[in-house]
């Protein structure tokens, strides 16, 4: 039965995903929690389309984040642009052009240095955001960003109950999950598995990986931008830690708790992460250590993470 | 009886039969306030404080039959010091708990944060930590209450009583970040205004205490008091390396504030002869009445005495119980225009009010001298209280400098 529900959903994911989402906001406590769980999940997405399948290891993905969300901040809360759409897509434009930069900076290095630059770069924009305080709000974070409606031609919706803006998020985070599967399922995409399995050997066959990685690395940026981007919405304030290392190594372990390399793991390992950070912070003050101890359960024992154990047993090969 | 009257009547009548499980649910459900506060992370004693005062204050008020005849519900969240989280905490307490009110927040971008989704949600929050923003305008909102001081406040008093009391010669050392930026601005304004003079001042990173080349240039200076604004753990490391350079000895030290918690955790030799400003030290007991009675019930309950933040929070929650009396409802634009109009309030120090033209509180506060570990009296006697410094509004920006019209 399980079996043949993971066949199926392997073979269409994206349907997977559109009918699980769709009901998701009504199996946990509150709406606002599958709003969080959704934006994280897509956060994760964009890290594991980088480290999961291209076999990227970023420790600075804050930074797209965090461009993303102050784009889309900025745009609505300083320069006052009054469209939702505007906002949003300067978040993504924002969050690209940094990933297009870094990206190719960071791409003339390999493994950890390739690590170390990306984290370099994010606490390098971390020290930009904190300074200009007249864009960002420094540490006090960037406030005052409307709730504006949602305009389409001939509507205007009000996104400001939780349920109305967790199918905002869940329209958009739908589009990049297609997209990812569009990619995916592209001989781009599996030029990046190739490169993640031996990049060597991927050169060997002809690919210009230079820029395949960076194009990689350009999505990623767009996805994880698009998260900041509506993290900003939902929660109309950018902390400054948006932009710090600890969003980088969240996104890390929800991936890694999920199952990195997997269509579904990043929404699943922020999931988990989110649900049980919540619902334990009510009882306990040291939950970091459960949620730490389920984290090293799985590394030391179950590397594939819960969806890629799920998928392929214990010692099965992955199905998606 | 009148026709109109008549008919109000039979419809109330008629609406309570056909109702009466809803009616009675909703008189017997408790009046809940959500309470996000940093319970892990650097300020946890502030916050264990701020918890202390709320359960007290909850607690007393349901010992009197509670509010409108229904209990008080506090829901404590920890926020770990984050504004995300503070955010996403207090959209769960206001979507999934219902609560009616939201007070609380430590640290100036978190009560910020937790603002905003009461401000979308209509909430009544009373901050209860320091921040100049959040009663100015565009923070600000109707429903937006500020409790604790502010750094223009606290700077105003404490550099006014510094410059009349210690010496006109002044040094600044304040961590670079928006907090001490904006304590430093409002001492160097204050202590310039009464003819004083700021011979230097040294920025250093917060939460990176190292002062050994910056000591000798102060001392060089010869200033008459040394301002330290370095929160926390930076207050320690900054301290035992005056000490070390023999500077308690060479001029008056002076923080903005003092916190109880943290002489006790440093020890006393440490803070000894170091004045400081504090909205609340349970020691003023001696000459405050309504401070007496509070300082025996906390310390019977808890074990300990209040400090300034706990008191915060005690206060916050019975304005929140004052405000729905008043009201005779738990609407929170109810509740916060009786506020407004019975600004009034002596929870346990003395006459505070808000100024209804930005919801601020105006209250007392002392200054205090940390006294040598030899003169500690008992388990927590850290300070001497130096002098009283009544409310005054005169010590806030005016209304019209805050952005209210």
């Amino acid at each position: 039965m399980i079996g043949r529900l993971l066949a199926w959903l392997a073979a269409h994911p994206v349907l997977g995903f559109l009918g699980f989402f769709a009901v998701f906001p009504f199996l946990v406590p509150y709406k606002a929690l599958a709003t969080q769980v959704l934006i994280f999940g897509l956060f994760a997405l964009g890290f594991n389309l980088l480290y999961g399948y291209t076999g990227l290891l970023s420790f600075g993905h804050a930074a797209y984040y965090g461009l993303g969300a102050y784009g889309t901040g900025i745009a609505l809360a300083k320069l006052k642009v009054g469209s939702l759409w505007v906002g949003l897509a300067a978040g993504l434009a924002l969050a690209v052009a940094g990933g297009v930069v870094i990206g190719f900076l960071c791409l003339r290095r390999r493994g950890i240095y390739f690590a170390m630059l990306t984290l370099a770069f994010a606490q390098l924009l971390y020290f930009i955001g904190f300074h200009l305080a007249e864009w960002t709000g420094g540490d006090d974070g960037l406030r005052g960003i409307p709730q504006l409606p949602l305009t389409l031609p001939g509507v205007a919706i009000r996104l400001n109950t939780p349920l109305a803006f967790y199918y905002f998020a869940f329209a958009l985070v739908a589009l990049a999950v297609a997209g990812l599967k569009r990619i995916l399922d592209s001989p781009f995409g599996a030029v990046l598995q190739a490169i993640r399995e031996n990049s060597d050997r991927a050169v060997a066959c002809g690919y210009d990986i230079t820029r395949v990685k960076l194009l990689s690395f350009v999505f990623s940026a767009l996805f994880t931008g698009l998260a900041g981007a509506l993290d900003a919405l939902r929660l109309t304030v950018v902390p400054i830690e948006s932009l710090y290392w600890t969003t980088s190594g969240q996104v890390v372990i929800m991936t890694l708790l999920g199952g990195a390399g997997t269509f579904f793991g990043p929404f699943v390992g922020a999931a988990t992460f989110l649900v049980l950070e919540d619902r334990l912070s009510l009882f306990i003050e040291s939950w970091p250590l459960v949620i730490g101890a389920i984290f090293m359960v799985f590394v030391l024992f179950l590397p594939r993470g819960i969806w890629g154990t799920l998928q392929g047993g214990l010692h099965g090969r992955p199905r998606a | 009886m009148d026709r109109r009257a008549f008919l109000g009547t039979a419809t109330a009548g008629a609406a309570a039969l056909a109702l009466p499980a809803v009616l009675r649910a909703q008189s017997k459900d408790p009046v809940k306030i959500g309470f996000p506060l940093p319970l892990t992370g650097p300020f946890a004693a502030l916050a264990n404080d701020m918890q202390r005062g709320a359960t007290l204050a909850m607690e007393q008020v349901n010992a009197k039959g509670g509010v409108l005849g229904r209990k008080l519900d506090v829901l404590f969240r920890d926020d770990q010091l984050k504004p995300a989280v503070g955010a996403q905490r207090t959209k769960e307490l206001i979507e999934n708990e219902k609560v009616q009110f939201v007070v609380g927040g430590l640290a100036a971008h978190v009560q910020m944060a937790i603002n905003e989704q009461t401000k979308a949600a209509q909430v009544l929050y009373i901050s209860v930590s320091q921040s100049d923003e959040i009663s100015a305008k565009p923070d600000t909102s109707p429903l937006t209450f500020h409790e604790a001081l502010n750094p223009t406040i606290t700077g105003r008093a404490v550099g006014t009583w510094g410059v009349q009391n210690l010496g006109k010669k002044w040094w600044i050392v304040y961590a670079d970040y928006a907090w001490g930026k904006q304590i430093n601005a409002v001492f160097t304004d204050i202590v310039k205004k009464h003819a004083g003079t700021i011979l230097g001042a040294t920025p250093y990173p917060l939460g990176n205490p190292e002062f050994s080349a910056h000591l000798p240039r102060i001392q060089a200076a010869k200033p008459e008091v040394l301002l330290a604004v370095t929160p926390g753990a930076d207050g320690v490391a900054f301290t035992k390396q005056a000490i070390s350079f023999g500077m308690k000895k060479e001029m008056k030290i002076l923080a903005p504030l003092h916190f109880l918690f943290y002489a006790k955790e440093g020890g006393a030799d440490l803070f000894s002869d170091i004045y400081g400003g504090t909205s609340f030290y349970w020691e003023v007991q001696d000459t405050v009445p309504q401070a007496k009675r509070l300082v025996e019930a906390w310390t019977k309950r808890f074990g300990v005495p209040p400090d300034a933040y706990g008191l915060y929070g005690y206060s916050g929650i019975m304005e929140v119980a004052r405000g729905v009396e008043l009201a005779r409802s738990t609407d929170s634009t109810a509740v916060a225009s009786a506020l407004r109009a019975n600004p009034v309030y002596d929870h346990y120090k003395g006459k505070q009010w808000w100024r209804p033209c930005d919801n601020k509180s105006f209250q007392d506060m002392w200054i205090v001298k940390g006294v040598p570990q030899s003169k500690v009296r008992g388990e927590w006697g850290y300070y001497d209280v130096v002098s009283r410094i009544p409310a005054n509004e005169e010590l806030d920006r005016t209304c019209a400098e805050k952005g209210h019209a």
